[in-house]
């Protein structure tokens, strides 16, 4: 009995080759029921033209806002440091000129004492 | 040994042509002045102005031609390569030592220097000292050290200092006439000295 199903499952497992055009078939078919994938619209195509004008000029736009931000604070940033470096000039001058005030009135008062002493007061 | 000769005496010879001129050539009028960073901490008040060229130069294209003050500042400025300014300001006395300024001092006896002003006052305590640095009866360096016992202050100003022109400042900044004569400047060692009671 064993023998008899063992026998069956081996015929019925037997490789067989396969009909003629089987291959050409099956390629066929499955060429067929693969979906058709739509074409990538490209970004210059003739019905893409108003997004690529957008994006173009979208990036010209930023660039020149960016170039202009830029500059605006490179300016205001200059500004700032001369008007510091100003101050500083004025500050300096006026501590300079506050000494030298110092030893002026100094030598003033030497010179007037001096006289003073010429003339015996 | 002959063919490498030509070439070294070459290179030295471009060595020494191109080569910075030596310190001794011409007088710095530059002094290197300490950070004084534990003084900065300990005083009530500092003021630390460091104007290089480059500073000076902005600095002179933000001052108002048209206003008088400004014009002033302007031609002092004009031929000046630096300002360097350094005071202290204490709430009590003797809060610094002279050692620290001595520091700068000991600069001010290097050839070139000659010592215009210098006066102490017993009623105050204030020392100024005024320096000045000629080169071709040109003043190219100013330094002025002011001891007070609670405040010091050290002004070295590098560049073609015009005195006439610092006179104008006269009523601007208070600057006082010295009447210094630039031809009539005083030797190194023969300094005029000014005391006061």
């Amino acid at each position: 009995m064993t023998q008899e199903i063992e026998s069956r499952v081996s015929a019925a497992l037997r490789p067989v080759a396969p009909r003629e055009g089987f291959s050409q078939k099956l390629l066929a078919r499955v060429m067929a029921e693969q979906p058709v994938r739509p074409k990538p619209r490209r970004l210059f195509s003739e019905g893409a033209k108003p997004l690529a004008w957008w994006l173009t000029a979208s990036l010209a736009a930023c660039l020149v806002l960016a170039v202009g931000v830029q500059q605006h604070l490179q300016q205001q940033r200059l500004r700032q440091s001369g008007l510091e470096a100003r101050r500083e000039v004025v500050e300096a001058l006026r501590m300079t000129s506050q000494k030298l005030n110092l030893a002026y009135e100094a030598v003033k008062n030497q010179s007037t004492s001096l006289a003073d002493e010429k003339s015996g007061v | 040994m002959r063919k490498c000769t030509l070439p070294i005496f070459l290179a030295l010879m471009f060595l020494a042509l191109t080569a910075p001129a030596p310190a001794w050539a011409a007088p710095n009028p530059k002094l290197l002045i300490p950070e004084f960073s534990g003084l900065a901490q300990k005083a009530t008040e500092s003021v630390s102005i460091t104007l290089d060229p480059a500073l000076l130069a902005m600095a002179g294209r933000f001052l108002d031609g048209n206003d008088p003050q400004d014009a002033a500042t302007k031609e002092v400025i004009k031929g000046l390569r630096g300002i360097y300014v350094r005071s202290y300001t204490f709430d009590k006395d003797a809060a610094y030592q002279q050692a620290d300024i001595e520091a700068v001092r000991s600069q001010l006896s290097a050839p070139g220097w000659n010592r215009l002003v210098e006066t102490h006052s017993r009623k105050t305590g204030a020392n100024v000292d005024i320096y000045i640095m000629i080169d071709n009866n040109q003043a190219i360096g100013l330094a002025l050290i002011a001891s007070e016992p609670r405040q010091f202050t050290i002004v070295n100003i590098i560049g073609a200092i015009d005195l006439d022109k610092l006179h104008k400042l006269e009523g601007q900044f208070g600057v006082p006439k010295l009447d210094i004569d630039l031809s009539k400047a005083p030797a190194q060692g023969a300094q005029k000295q000014r005391r006061d009671q």
